[in-house]
C-alpha cells in the first residue's frame, strides 16, 4: 500500500512508516491514504468510525478540509482525535459510496459556513444591515454592523459577509448571482 | 443530584408541540430544568431543535415534537459544546460511545456553551471532584437597546436610535458654551453678511432704470423702477454724479461685506478649533479609563481613527461646512422672499426647475460618491500592495520575486485606474446636464421676463435684478444633496466621538472600592473561571493561594492561559466566576488605582516610550531623583551599558526603543519595575529572545527584583523558573500540577514531560553546537 501511495504521489521518495496516531512521530513525511483501503462507517450511536484495511479502527475520526476555500472537495485530513493526524485523504471521491455519504455528513457538522445563493433584501437602519438570503441551509434573515468591516473580500469576487452573532456567510463569486441579488450587492459594497 | 441547584424556568419558552411530546413521555413542566432552542437541525439546515434538560435525562427533539435523543442523565460521563467553522456541535460523552448530540450556529454558541459548562461542572460535582454545585448564572449578552429593542452597533454604544441627530448638533453645541460671547458674534456676521450680499443685484437695477437708461437718449420711453430709493436717484442731475454715488455705494456695501466675511471666518476658526480640540481632549482622556475589554473588541487602527479622523472630520464640517450651511440656507430663503416681492409671476416660473436639480443633484451626488468611494478603495489597496513588498524588500529579493510582486503592482494599479476612470467618467457625463438644469430656470426668466418688458409691464433693471439674484438662489441647491450628506457624515463621526465618551469606564473609584494603599501581596484563587468570550472559558476552576513574597512559576504550553492568569491579577479583565483576593479583599472590590500601583510588569517585548532612557525609567514616577533612577538602573544591570551610550540616560530610545537591543530594552524595563517598587510582579517571558550571556545579567537582574514580592513568572524555558517556590501547572485552561521543582519531577506528570521534552531539545542543541566546532 506504501509503495503505491509513494508512486501516486511521484516526489515522495521515502515511504512513511510511522504508526498512524502517534504523536511523537519523528517522520515529517506528509501520509497519503489510499481510498480503496478505507471505509467509513457509522457507530451505534452515530459516532464516524474509520477503519483502514490491514491496519487499524479507529472509533470517532476527525475530518477536516486542508483547502475549505479554493479545494472543499479534495484534500481532506482525517485525524484520530484533534490533535493526531492519521492521514491525508486526497481524492474522497474515489471511497466507495456508503463512505463517502458518511464522510460528507461529517464535513458538511464541521464546515457550516452557509453559501447565499440569493439575496431578497437588504434594510439599512442605524448603520446595521438588514440581509435577508437563500442559502443552500435555507431562508435565512441576519444583521450585519458597519459593511465594511464585516464584508470580507476575496479577490477577485468571493465575499465573506459576517453578522452580529458571529455566523459566517458565503459569496463565492457574487458576479454569478442573479441580477437582483447582484443589484443589492453592488449598492451595497 | 439533588442537593445541586435546579434553576428554575427555562432559558427559552417552548413552543405547545414539543410541550405535547414531552407530555407524552409523561414529563411534566416542573421536571423541565430548562430547554434551549437551536436554530439548526440535525440535517444541517435552518430550523428549529430543542434540547431538555429534565433531572432523570437529556432529551433533543425537534420542532416538530419528534424525539431524536433520549439519554439517562446517569449514563452521561461528559459533555463539551464544541466549536466547529462557523457553528458549534453539543458533544456528549456517554458509556456507550460519543453522541453528537444537537448543531447550532454561532449565534447559539454563547447559551449552548453555558449548558455544556454548567452540566459538566453538575457531573463532576455529583462524582465529588468538586465541592460546590454549578450556579446557574446565564447572563445573555447585551446587545439590544433597552429602550427600544434595537440591535446595538456593539455593546460599549449607545442606542443610535435612541441618541437623536439634533441631540448629537445640541452636545457639539454645549462644547462651544464657555465661548458663547463669540459665537453669538459669529451667528451676527453670518447674517449680516448674507443680507449685505442681497444688495448689490438692487443697485444694478437702480443703476440701470434709474440712471443708465434714464438718460440714455436712444431709448425714448422709461418706466420708472417705482422704488423711492430709485427716485431720488432719478433727481440728482447730472447723472455722472448719480451714477459715481451709485457706484461708489456699491463698492462700499462690497468692501463692508468682505470685512464682515474676513472677521466671520476668523471667528469660525477660532470657534472651530477650540471646541475640536476640546472634544478631542475629552475622548482621549476617556480611552485611558476604559476597561482593557474595550481594546479588546477594536483593532487599535479603529481606536486611533477615532481620535484622529473622527475629529478631524467634525472639524472640517464645522469650520467649512456649517457656516456654509447657514450662509447658504439664509441665503436661499433671503432671496427666496426677495424674488417673490420683486415680480412673484416670474418667481413663480423659477420653481419650475427646482425638482429637475434637486432630484437630479441628489441622485448624480450619491452615484459620483459611491464610485469615489470604491475607486478610494482600490487606491487604498494599491498603496497596502506598495507597503507590503516595500517593507518586505529584502523577501522579496531573497527569493527573486521582483517580477512577481511587480505584476502585482500592476494588477491593482490597473484595477485602481479603471474605477478611477469610471468615476471621472460618470462625472464628466452627469455634471454638464446638472449644470444645464440650472441654467434652464435663467432661459425661462429671460424669456418670461423678456415678454414682461416688450409689454412694458416691468423694467430692464428688474429683470437684470432678477437674474443675479437667481443665480444665488439656485447655488445652495446643486450642493444641498453633498452638503446634507457631509453634515450626517459629521453627526455620525461626533457620535462615534460621543460613544467613546459614553462608554463605561473601568471602575475607578465610585466611593464603594476598598483603598489598600499598603497590600502585602498575598493572592488567592478560588474556584475561577474566566473566558474572553464568557461562552468559551479560557480558564476553569482555577484555585490557588499565593503567600507574600512567593514565586511562582505559571507552566503549560503555550495557550493554556497563562497570559490570561496575569491579566486578571492585573484586573483588565473580571472573573466570571468565583473569586480572585488579594490580601483576602475580592479584586472587584479593590480600588484599580491602588491596586495598579502596587503591582509591576515586565513583559517579553517591553514597551518604552519616546523619550529619554532617564524618562523611562521613571515612567510610573516622574518625580523620582536621579539617584533613585541610577540605583534601580544598577539593579537592572542596565547601568552599565547606559554610561556608555554618548548621551548616557539622555539617549533617546527612539520609537518603540529601535535603537537598543532587546536585552538593552529588557534591562530598562526592568529597571522601571525595580523604581516601582511594587508588591506584586509579573513577568511574562522577561528572557526570551535575547542571547545566552544577556540572558544571564537579566536573570541576575530579575533574581534582584524579586526578592520580598509575590511573583507571577511565565518562561517559555523551564530553567528560568528554577528560583520558584513553586510551579503551577496549567494545561487546557486548568490547574493541573502545583509544587515545587522536586514534587513535580517525582509525580512524573505534565511538568516532568516537559522539563524531559526541552532537556532532549537542549541536547540536540548541544549536540550541534559540537558539531559546528
Amino acid at each position: 500500500m506504501q509503495n503505491e501511495n509513494t508512486a501516486k504521489q511521484g516526489t515522495l521518495a521515502a515511504a512513511p512508516t510511522a504508526k498512524p496516531g502517534s504523536s511523537e512521530s519523528d517522520d515529517f513525511t506528509p501520509r497519503y491514504l489510499e481510498p480503496a483501503t478505507l471505509t467509513f462507517t457509522r457507530s451505534e450511536v452515530g459516532a464516524p468510525r474509520l477503519e483502514i484495511r490491514k491496519e487499524a479502527c479507529y472509533l470517532r475520526v476527525v475530518v477536516r478540509r486542508l483547502m475549505p476555500l479554493s479545494d472543499p472537495n479534495q484534500y481532506i485530513s482525517i485525524a484520530a482525535d484533534e490533535d493526531t493526524e492519521i492521514g491525508i485523504l486526497v481524492n474522497p471521491s474515489e471511497l466507495d459510496s456508503k463512505s463517502l455519504e458518511i464522510l460528507q455528513e461529517e464535513l458538511d457538522k464541521r464546515y457550516f459556513t452557509p453559501t447565499i445563493q440569493k439575496i431578497y433584501r437588504v434594510k439599512e437602519q442605524f448603520g446595521i444591515h438588514e440581509w435577508e438570503v437563500e442559502t443552500e441551509r435555507g431562508r435565512v434573515t441576519f444583521s450585519v454592523r458597519g459593511l465594511n468591516q464585516n464584508i470580507k473580500q476575496v479577490p477577485p469576487a468571493r465575499l465573506f459577509i459576517t453578522d452580529v452573532r458571529g455566523n459566517r456567510y458565503d459569496i463565492p463569486d457574487y458576479r454569478e448571482l442573479d441580477a437582483q441579488s447582484y443589484l443589492h450587492i453592488q449598492r451595497h459594497l | 443530584m439533588s442537593t445541586a441547584e435546579t434553576p428554575t424556568g427555562t432559558l427559552d419558552p417552548i413552543p405547545d408541540l414539543v410541550k405535547v411530546t414531552l407530555n407524552k413521555l409523561e414529563i411534566r413542566p416542573e421536571q423541565i430544568r430548562f430547554a434551549v432552542q437551536s436554530d439548526v437541525n440535525a440535517a444541517g439546515t435552518y430550523g428549529e431543535e430543542w434540547f431538555v434538560l429534565t433531572d432523570a435525562a437529556i432529551f433533543t427533539v425537534t420542532g416538530e415534537g419528534e424525539v431524536l435523543h433520549y439519554i439517562p442523565y446517569e449514563n452521561v460521563l461528559g459533555i463539551r459544546a464544541e466549536a466547529v467553522v462557523d457553528a458549534g456541535l453539543l458533544v456528549l460523552e456517554t458509556e456507550t460511545g460519543t453522541v453528537d448530540l444537537i448543531r447550532y450556529s454561532n449565534g447559539c454558541a454563547s447559551k449552548f456553551g453555558f449548558v455544556a459548562r454548567f452540566i459538566g461542572d453538575e457531573i463532576e460535582f455529583r462524582k465529588g471532584k468538586r465541592d460546590e454545585a454549578p450556579i446557574w448564572d446565564y447572563k445573555p449578552e447585551e446587545q439590544f437597546c433597552q429602550s427600544c429593542g434595537l440591535l446595538l452597533p456593539d455593546e460599549f454604544s449607545p442606542c443610535p436610535a435612541c441618541t437623536k441627530k439634533h441631540k448629537v448638533m445640541l452636545r457639539i453645541l454645549s462644547y462651544i458654551r464657555p465661548y458663547r460671547g463669540r459665537a453669538i458674534l459669529f451667528m451676527l456676521f453670518v447674517i449680516a453678511g448674507t443680507l449685505i450680499s442681497l444688495v448689490p443685484p438692487y443697485f444694478n437695477k437702480i443703476l440701470i432704470d434709474d440712471i443708465l437708461l434714464l438718460n440714455d437718449p436712444t431709448v425714448a420711453v422709461q418706466e420708472t423702477s417705482g422704488t423711492r430709493l430709485g427716485n431720488m436717484f432719478r433727481t440728482i442731475q447730472p447723472a455722472a454724479v448719480a451714477l459715481s454715488i451709485a457706484v461708489g455705494t456699491l463698492l462700499t456695501i462690497q468692501i463692508i461685506r468682505e470685512i464682515f466675511t474676513v472677521f466671520r471666518l476668523r471667528l469660525g476658526a477660532w470657534l472651530t478649533f477650540r471646541v475640536a480640540a476640546n472634544i478631542r481632549s475629552h475622548v482621549y482622556q476617556h480611552l485611558h479609563n476604559l476597561s482593557i475589554r474595550f481594546f479588546d473588541k477594536r483593532k487599535t487602527g479603529t481606536v486611533i481613527s477615532h481620535i484622529t479622523e473622527d475629529s478631524e472630520r467634525l472639524q472640517d464640517f464645522m469650520l467649512e461646512g456649517l457656516s456654509f450651511l447657514a450662509v447658504e440656507l439664509l441665503l436661499f430663503f433671503g432671496i427666496g422672499t426677495a424674488l417673490f416681492l420683486m415680480n412673484w409671476q416670474l418667481a413663480c416660473f423659477i420653481l419650475i426647475p427646482i425638482p429637475i436639480i434637486v432630484f437630479g443633484a441628489g441622485w448624480f451626488w450619491k452615484k459620483v460618491r459611491s464610485l469615489w468611494h470604491r475607486a478610494w478603495r482600490r487606491r487604498s489597496k494599491l498603496f497596502d500592495v506598495v507597503n507590503d513588498s516595500v517593507s518586505g524588500i529584502r523577501v522579496v529579493r531573497a527569493f527573486g520575486q521582483q517580477r512577481s510582486e511587480v505584476n502585482r503592482f500592476a494588477d491593482a494599479n490597473i484595477d485602481a485606474r479603471d474605477y478611477e476612470t469610471n468615476a471621472e467618467l460618470i462625472w464628466a457625463t452627469y455634471y454638464p446636464p446638472l449644470m444645464f438644469a440650472v441654467q434652464l430656470g435663467s432661459l425661462i426668466v429671460w424669456y418670461a421676463g423678456g415678454l414682461n418688458i416688450i409689454a412694458g409691464s416691468m423694467t430692464l433693471g428688474t429683470l437684470m435684478a432678477f437674474n443675479a439674484y437667481l443665480m444665488m438662489f439656485y447655488e445652495p441647491l446643486r450642493y444641498i444633496s453633498p452638503l446634507i450628506n457631509w453634515a450626517s457624515r459629521s453627526m455620525t463621526a461626533a457620535e462615534r466621538l460621543f460613544e467613546v465618551i459614553d462608554s463605561q469606564p473601568e471602575q475607578f473609584d465610585d466611593g464603594t472600592l476598598k483603598a489598600m494603599p499598603n497590600i502585602t501581596g498575598e493572592v488567592k484563587f478560588h474556584n475561577m473561571t474566566f473566558g474572553y468570550d464568557s461562552h468559551k472559558p479560557v480558564l476553569r476552576d482555577i484555585n490557588l493561594h499565593v503567600k507574600p513574597g512567593e514565586m511562582i512559576g505559571l507552566v503549560g504550553h503555550s495557550g493554556a492561559g497563562k497570559s490570561t492568569l496575569i491579566n486578571l491579577i492585573c484586573r483588565f479583565y473580571t472573573p466570571d466566576s468565583g473569586r480572585l483576593e488579594v490580601d483576602g479583599e475580592d479584586i472587584k472590590e479593590i480600588d484599580l488605582k491602588d491596586l495598579r500601583r502596587q503591582i509591576g510588569v515586565v513583559l517579553q517585548e517591553p514597551y518604552l516610550f519616546s523619550g529619554t532612557i532617564a524618562e523611562n525609567i521613571a515612567y510610573a514616577h516622574p518625580d523620582a531623583t536621579m539617584e533613585d533612577i541610577i540605583t534601580a538602573a544598577k539593579a537592572a544591570n542596565a547601568h552599565e551599558f547606559i554610561v556608555k551610550f554618548p548621551d548616557g540616560y539622555d539617549s533617546e530610545v527612539g520609537e518603540r526603543g529601535g535603537r537598543l537591543s532587546g536585552g538593552e530594552r529588557q534591562r530598562i524595563s526592568i529597571a522601571r519595575a525595580i523604581l516601582h517598587n511594587p508588591r506584586i510582579l509579573i513577568l511574562d517571558e522577561a528572557t526570551s529572545s535575547v542571547d545566552v550571556e544577556t540572558e544571564k545579567k537579566i536573570q541576575q537582574a530579575i533574581d534582584r527584583l524579586v526578592q520580598n514580592r509575590t511573583t507571577f513568572a511565565i518562561a517559555h524555558r523551564l530553567s528560568t523558573l528554577r528560583n520558584a517556590d513553586r510551579l503551577f501547572v496549567i494545561e487546557k485552561g486548568k490547574g493541573v500540577e502545583c509544587g515545587s521543582h522536586e514534587e513535580l519531577m517525582a509525580q512524573k506528570g505534565i511538568y516532568y514531560k516537559l522539563v524531559e521534552t526541552q532537556r532532549e531539545a537542549a541536547n540536540v542543541r548541544a549536540a550541534a553546537q559540537a558539531v559546528e566546532r
